[in-house]
């Protein structure tokens, strides 16, 4: 049973009993000694008598400091709090670190509120009940943990510092936390020490090797917030995948969920697509116990500006989980020049006409990549600006001072790819060509047809290019066979990656960033000359993979689904503009070249935008988007659900993960934290009955006297 | 006997003079009483005829009525004896209040002057007068003398009071039973503010000796009707005992107290026979002796 204030400053107005005691002692009637006869008279006659002034004026004096008292507590809002004082705290003060659990897991219903605020309310109540001089410091233990307060021992400023904490998205890393609390024991100042920490006992914020650094001895006092939890957390959306239907002229949208029933019972809820805020879609479904469905909507998409929206399911104990964000582009065209160094009047013996029908199969924009076809001769009368992707293939010179036109495009962000050929010209494009290409051609490397053709190695790529490819397509890339290719020698002064390997360790596919844009060799032919690549399935993939790769649209792409806290990288697709992001509650936050926006703790689709040049000078901050910024695209954060896995962490592995330490676990009923529960008693209401009596009582005094 | 220093010290010289001026005063301006003898015997005064009966003395027979009538008569005659007077004046501490105003007579001052009066009243007439000052004990006593300069050795011992200690009266009335002549007349002149219930059985004891009692009962006004205002701090001018009040709180209560203990020792010594005189100090001590000395001749009248 403990006495709590919900206004504790109020507290202070107690010392306003100083007032009558002052004027008592003021007003005091100087004392007088008379020498008299008839004292044992007069000591008869006060026992006998009712009224005693000078005890009155002590009483009323007494009561008037009493109903002062009494007002000042009325206003604190005082309640009992009928729980069991717990033995460790004691009358010593203490250095105790508070370790709150703010994952999104805390925010499971728990009667009226969260069980974060039960947790927060927890914290206010247990700080009235440490002695003075006790000094408290603060670990919010969403990953990663931090030190949200270091050691104060001023209460106030600490309940401000709980007050003003909010529940995060992140989940939970309690090694993470417990390891800083070493951090902050190094300067505490009280020898008796101690660890509060309120969780939810979630599995998964308890992961073992984090605990693997851990020499504390403090004690551990867990607090399980979870037995508070009124209902349980039913299902979550896992996953999202969204994807184009492209081979229909319909172009449906094709939106693939997956949600997990955590309850042992069969579930039956709704699960609905919402597309830029309103419901398009719903569906009832039964999900097994335990188990995870997958469902697909399929939407129309008619017209080509983005979309974004969001899978929900039906509310249960955590509502945080149950919906998951995307964001879809309709895919824009890539302008692309494929110029044929070595045109043939038979067309399937040409470069192009491989490139061509790969870049876009059915002669329709159904594949976003537009290719136009242009042999040298040509090429001066092109407008390269129209162009994203230029596309060299077996060129053996470029018309007479267009290497410097070909440099501008690609210094302005324009992608340059080149394929390999007998039309090449090593000594033209190592004298010529030396500013864009990240290596040196070495030499015509021909297989002889006695020996066995060369192969890719694909083994571990994880170049962006190569994700989409299943495993049996890699393995159908392997068998591709290469009789010729071209060697390289590094430059020193440029930097280029290897995309691709053949097995006799020379690199098949280059890539440089050149200014702001990218220049890509492929060090064999874009035709059947040199390999048999060009007739493989994987080819049309591949070629339009590195097509949009080196558009930079790649990035974008496999970005544009983040992780709460992840950080987004803003130059992708930027091709040199000025940026902005507007996240889902509508703040604006403008991206700094070259560096990451980390700001992602809010679940929901974030914009892009291109700012125009001189719009805002760089160091405003933004608060409205200036006028002719356009939206240059968007990204979606959302939770990882392994928070929402319900399954809770026992007592003995706890103590396993902090052996050493003494870990006691404890249900919150039996504390502080329930204001609006039978176990706390207000007081407040009495006490001004008892100072509006004390009033009445006085003046019934002073008229008697 | 007198030292050297009770004899010249001014104060007490002083005080004898101003008691001796008070008594005389006093004295002169009243009755000159005579006490009459209950003995009946030979005297000036005639009081009745007695038949005539073997071992009367044939010298009181009237020889006139025997003449005319043929029966032998005695004369009987009142006769005048001197009364022995033992006054008892509490000399204890409580006697010794005085008004911090000084706006009546001290209390002591008025027992002293009351004493001195009867004395010099009771000398004058030829009656013995003897002094007995107590507190807790018998502090001085005189025995009864009536000659003229008694007067001055009582005014001595009078003038050397200082009101001390605690009162005992009743055991002091109960030594004194012994030592006081049986018939006389006993005096005690107290504020009798004590605790002590035994004072009645004490007056009893006196009585049934056959003594006289009178009570004079003085008391200040401020013992009275407690005139003070304010926080105060009583001390007791007898002991330690300390009473810390506002005498407004209880000034009723105790007015009330006080009467009831005058009422309850008035009715106590008329149940006895005992004279009760009650003198405030604010009243003029003449006033009070004539009042006083008055009622005593129309009751010994009766």
């Amino acid at each position: 049973m403990s006495l709590n204030y919900s206004s504790p400053l109020f507290l202070l107005g107690i010392l306003g009993i100083s007032v009558p005691i002052l004027i008592h002692l003021l007003t005091r009637r100087q004392q007088k000694r008379i020498s008299f006869s008839a004292v044992h008279l007069l000591a008869q006659s006060q026992k006998r008598s009712i009224k005693k002034s000078r005890p009155n004026r002590l009483f009323l004096l007494l009561i008037r400091c009493l109903a002062i008292a009494l007002f000042s507590l009325a206003l604190a809002d005082p309640y009992f709090s009928f729980k069991n004082s717990e033995a460790f705290l004691t009358a010593t003060p203490t250095s105790t670190v508070f370790i709150l659990d703010d994952s999104y897991s805390m925010g499971a219903q728990a009667e009226k509120n969260s069980l974060f605020d039960r947790a927060q309310e927890f914290i206010l109540a247990e700080l009235n009940r440490f002695p003075e001089k006790s000094e408290f410091s603060l670990i919010l233990a969403s990953s990663p943990a931090q030190i949200e307060q270091d050691w104060t021992s001023d209460k106030t400023v600490f309940e401000q510092k709980i007050k003003a904490q909010a529940l995060s998205l992140r989940t939970t890393n309690i090694g993470d936390a417990i390891n800083q609390t070493q951090k902050l024991f190094e300067s505490a100042g009280q020898e008796k020490r101690n660890i509060y920490l309120l969780t939810d006992l979630q599995r998964n914020g308890w992961k073992e090797e984090t605990f693997s650094q851990i020499i504390n001895t403090t004690p551990v006092q867990v607090f399980d917030f979870s037995s508070l939890q009124t209902e349980e957390n039913k299902a979550a959306v896992q996953s999202i995948q969204v994807t184009q239907e492209l081979l229909t002229q319909s172009r449906l949208l094709r939106v693939k969920a997956e949600v997990k029933n955590f309850s042992s019972n069969l579930m039956h809820t709704t699960f609905s697509l919402f597309l830029n805020d309103k419901v398009v879609k719903e569906k009832f479904i039964d999900i097994p116990a335990g188990q995870t469905l997958s469902r697909e909507f399929s939407y129309p998409v008619r017209s080509h500006q983005p979309l974004s929206g969001k899978v929900q399911t039906s509310d249960d104990g955590l509502n945080t989980d149950n919906s998951r964000y995307f964001s879809f582009h309709p895919k824009q065209n890539i302008k692309v020049l494929v110029v044929d160094g070595d045109p043939k009047t038979i067309s399937h013996q040409s470069e192009s006409f491989y490139l061509e029908h790969a870049l876009n199969p059915f002669s329709v924009s159904l594949s976003h990549i537009d290719p136009t076809v242009s042999t040298l001769a040509e090429l001066p009368l092109r407008n390269l600006s129209d162009f994203s992707v230029v596309i060299l293939a077996n060129i053996s010179e470029l018309p007479p001072g267009y290497e410097l036109e070909i440099e501008k495009f690609v210094l302005n962000g324009g992608a340059l790819l080149f394929g390999m050929g007998d039309q090449i010209s090593l000594k033209y494009f190592n004298e010529h060509l030396g500013n864009l290409l990240p290596v040196k051609l070495e030499s015509h490397y021909k297989i002889p047809t006695s020996n066995a053709p060369l192969h890719l190695l694909l083994k571990n790529n994880t170049h962006p290019v190569m994700k989409i490819f299943s495993p049996k397509e890699i393995d159908q890339m392997r068998e591709i066979n290469f009789h010729s290719l071209i060697t390289v020698q590094a430059r020193e002064d440029k930097k280029f990656k290897v995309g691709a390997w053949f097995e006799n360790k020379k690199p098949a596919v280059i890539e440089a960033d050149t200014g702001k844009g990218l220049v890509v060799l492929f060090l064999s032919s874009l035709d059947r000359d040199w390999n048999d690549f060009p007739i493989q399935p994987t080819f049309l993939p591949w070629i339009q993979r590195w097509t949009q790769y080196s558009a930079r649209g790649l990035n974008s792409i496999f970005k544009q689904n983040l992780l709460v806290g992840e950080p987004f990288h803003p130059n992708a697709n930027s091709l040199g503009h000025k940026q902005a992001v507007r996240t889902p509650k509508g703040d604006l936050h403008r991206l700094q070249q070259d560096k990451v926006f980390s700001d992602t703790f809010q679940t929901g689709v974030y914009q892009l935008f291109n700012l125009p040049t001189n719009a805002v000078p760089a160091t405003a901050s933004l608060t409205k988007l200036p006028k002719g910024a356009e939206p240059a695209g968007t990204f979606t954060v959302n939770i990882d659900t392994q928070e929402s896995e319900p399954e809770k962490i026992t007592q003995k592995e706890i103590e396993g993960f902090m052996a050493g330490m003494k870990v006691e676990i404890h249900a919150p009923h039996s504390q502080a934290s329930q204001s609006d529960s039978s176990e706390e008693t207000p007081l407040a209401t009495s006490f001004l009955i008892m100072v509006a009596g004390i009033f009445l009582l006085e003046g019934w005094m002073l008229r008697k006297e | 006997m007198e030292n050297s220093s009770q004899k010249f010290d001014a104060q007490v010289l002083s005080r004898i003079s101003t008691l001796k001026m008070t008594a005389m005063n006093f004295v002169e301006g009243l009755l000159t009483g005579q006490h009459r003898s209950r003995h009946k015997g030979s005297s000036v005064e005639f009081a009745e005829y007695k038949d005539y009966s073997p071992g009367d003395e044939i010298r009181h027979i009237d020889w006139k009525v025997v003449g005319k009538t043929d029966k032998y008569h005695v004369k009987q005659f009142e006769q005048s004896t001197n009364l022995k007077c033992t006054l008892l004046l509490d000399a204890s501490g409580s006697m010794g209040y005085q008004s911090l105003t000084d706006e009546h007579t001290p209390k002591m001052q008025y027992a002293l002057d009351l004493v001195a009066t009867l004395s010099y009243l009771l000398l004058k007439q030829f009656d013995a007068v003897g002094l007995t000052l107590f507190n807790d004990k018998v502090i001085e006593h005189i025995p009864p003398r009536s000659k003229a300069s008694h007067f001055q050795h009582i005014l001595h011992s009078l003038a050397r009071i200082t009101p001390q200690g605690t009162t005992q009266i009743a055991d002091v009335l109960a030594g004194m039973a012994e030592r006081l002549p049986k018939r006389s007349l006993l005096i005690l002149v107290s504020d009798f503010l004590t605790p002590n219930q035994d004072l009645h059985k004490s007056l009893r004891l006196l009585v049934s000796r056959g003594l006289e009692v009178i009570v004079f009962h003085v008391l200040h006004p401020d013992e009275i009707h407690l005139p003070f205002e304010g926080d105060i701090v009583f001390e007791s001018l007898e002991d330690d005992f300390r009473v810390e009040l506002d005498p407004q709180d209880i000034r009723d209560e105790y007015q009330k107290t006080i009467q009831e203990h005058i009422d309850s020792f008035k009715k106590d010594c008329n149940a006895l026979g005992v004279d009760y005189i009650f003198q405030d100090t604010s009243e003029s001590l003449d006033q009070a002796l004539s009042y006083y000395l008055l009622k005593r001749k129309s009751l010994s009248n009766l």
